[in-house]
């Protein structure tokens, strides 16, 4: 319910700033008066290429510590925050990519987006990732229609869903 | 501030100590220090998550940056600027060596380093974006290759609906003008239609303005217009019988008598489709006299191009098809001004389409390649109609059958191969295989 409202203010914020802060991402995610709690996972050498083998070819997973933020309301768990910070043609992309308790994504923010803004994928676009689970389908080979025009862009979110989405299996926080 | 380096060997050792203290039974001292440790780790995480995804991300919104007020530390918080980017390709073109009625083509076949390209972009800051495109054609401005800008332009974005662009500008025109990149078209080629009827890759100086609103996309620019006529002070060379190329001015010292405007807009609001359609007008006389014989007065030019393009690119599929129609007016004019006669006639009419297909046939695997063969049909006609007095010539009434193959490992590089079937209605067209490596970053 609480992701629920959130997505529903997202498009005003969104269209109102192009830009947000870790802690205005994580609010529209989890908004009051849900608890935060920020945790990170410190992966062992099978463990990252567990997630490596999980999230597919091409997906990059180089870093070990991972932090992510979970959100509470009450004895009942909303989700798990992650970000994710990548390359999309020359300039970076900062995403926050929310999992819901069914393991599935739940909500995606653009936090930042350095290329020219035509680039940046619209809400409509990253819609479609909402709800999705980490399987074949969640590809531009897959159920994922390429952004027309911006091709890189597209491959940069899904392959950040999917490295995400990998990492979020080998954590397992909801059973922590 | 410690580096990635220095920070992954002080977590290693914080770790370690913190493995060994979990592994007693913390007591006094030992609570002490484990809360001293789990403190420790909590700030290098912290650290680590900052240097990951910058410190104007993790910053919260009313921090202060480097002693300056919340409002002034703004500037610090940005990612702003130089990108850099570009594409290339290297075309092979190998010839038939007759023409589709049984003479000799006498084509020599060629291999060319076509073009390599860089980008430079500069972020001011979020609404205030230089873009530009820099190009290098043939590899040797000795041997025919040239340097030019294809774009330079200051975009200032008031908001995502409305947004202000200036410079040198692509023309909104059609399917490639815009995203002339080679790994994101099939062909080793561009399409012909847009190439003689949309002069791809066509910019002019201008002014304009671009934005969403929604799924609706649109951009309008008011910018100088073609030079019909060419020569003399101009680098144009005018329109010819093969179409509106040559009426390009490309920003170079652009003759600005006449302007033009272009109009575009593109809807997105089913996913994978894009529906759209421009248009063009202006007079392209660029102020020049009429020519003896047709009165007193300036040569007006008048030239309009209208085009609808539709995309379709989801599972697997590519589909494209466009249509344009072309006219110029004043064509008898323009042909006595240029010295055309007969069957040199411009184009009073010019006429073109194309249908397309492919499919990534390495869409049911987890491959990240992709191999895609593709079929495009294209007919055009760059006199479809002529002035009385003149004749059109059947060789510029066209049919191209192109059928090929692209493999591209990553997205950002196509190797493309096709053969393409040419027919005229002079029946003097020649078929050719073409085969390109191309590249983008």
């Amino acid at each position: 319910m609480a992701l629920a409202v959130a997505l529903g203010t997202t498009s005003t914020l969104q269209a109102a700033q192009q830009r947000l802060t870790q802690e205005q991402a994580l609010r529209l995610a989890f908004p009051e008066p849900a608890r935060i709690e920020r945790m990170t996972a410190f992966l062992s050498q099978a463990d990252l290429e567990r997630a490596r083998e999980i999230a597919g070819p091409g997906v990059e997973i180089r870093s070990s510590v991972i932090t992510y933020y979970l959100g509470r309301r009450g004895g009942e768990i909303l989700g798990a925050a992650y970000f994710d910070r990548h390359r999309v043609r020359t300039l970076d992309e900062v995403l926050m990519i929310v999992v819901g308790p069914d393991d599935r994504i739940k909500h995606i923010e653009v936090l930042r987006f350095a290329e020219p803004p035509e680039y940046r994928p619209p809400e409509g676009w990253l819609r479609q990732l909402q709800d999705r689970a980490l399987d074949d389908e969640l590809s531009l080979k897959g159920a994922i229609v390429n952004l027309t025009g911006a091709t890189l862009t597209s491959q940069a979110v899904v392959q950040a869903a999917r490295r995400v989405l990998a990492l979020h299996r080998v954590i397992a926080p909801f059973a922590r | 501030m410690l580096n990635r380096s220095q920070l992954s060997w002080s977590l290693l050792a914080l770790s370690l100590n913190f493995g060994y203290a979990s592994a007693q039974e913390p007591q006094g001292q030992d609570t002490t220090e484990l809360a001293r440790l789990r403190a420790q780790i909590e700030a290098i995480t912290r650290e680590l998550e900052e240097l990951r995804l910058g410190r104007e991300v993790v910053a919260r919104a009313d921090s202060s940056i480097l002693g300056f007020g919340p409002a002034a530390s703004k500037v610090y918080r940005g990612q702003e600027g130089v990108s850099l980017g570009g594409y290339g390709e290297v075309l092979y073109e190998n010839f038939s060596a007759s023409r589709q009625d049984g003479q000799l083509s006498g084509r020599t076949d060629q291999l060319d380093a076509l073009r390599a390209i860089v980008y430079v972009g500069y972020k001011f800051n979020d609404r205030l974006i230089f873009n530009s495109e820099i190009e290098f054609e043939h590899a040797h401005t000795g041997q025919g290759g040239v340097v030019e800008m294809e774009f330079a332009y200051v975009d200032y974005r008031i908001s995502p609906q409305f947004g202000l662009r200036a410079g040198l500008l692509l023309l909104p025109l059609g399917i490639l003008n815009e995203q002339h990149e080679p790994p994101t078209f099939f062909g080793a080629r561009r399409t012909d239609v847009e190439t003689a009827i949309i002069p791809s890759t066509w910019r002019e100086n201008g002014i304009g303005v671009f934005g969403s609103l929604g799924d609706l996309s649109y951009r309008a620019y008011l910018v100088n217009g073609f030079d019909a006529v060419g020569g003399g002070s101009s680098r144009a060379g005018g329109f010819s019988a093969s179409g509106l190329r040559g009426g390009r001015q490309s920003g170079a010292r652009a003759i600005a008598e006449d302007f033009a405007l272009a109009l575009r807009a593109d809807y997105t609001g089913v996913l994978g489709l894009t529906l759209g359609a421009g248009t063009y007008y202006g007079e392209a006389g660029q102020g020049r006299t009429l020519p003896a014989g047709f009165g007193s007065g300036t040569l007006d030019a008048p030239t309009y191009i209208w085009e609808l393009h539709a995309l379709y690119q989801a599972r697997g599929l590519d589909l494209r098809a466009l249509y344009v129609r072309a006219g110029v007016g004043d064509v008898a004019a323009l042909n006595a001004a240029r010295g055309l006669t007969g069957s040199a006639s411009i184009g009073e009419r010019l006429e073109g389409w194309y249908l397309q297909a492919g499919y990534d046939i390495l869409r049911g695997t987890r491959s990240a390649h992709q191999l895609a063969p593709f079929v495009r049909y294209e007919k055009l006609n760059t006199q479809a109609r002529v002035p009385a007095g003149f004749t059109a010539d059947p060789a510029n009434d066209q049919r191209i059958v192109t059928l090929g193959l692209s493999w591209k490992p990553i997205f950002q590089v196509a190797l493309k191969a096709d053969y393409q079937i040419r027919r005229n209605q002079a029946r003097t067209a020649v078929n050719q295989f073409n085969a390109a490596i191309s590249y983008l970053f």
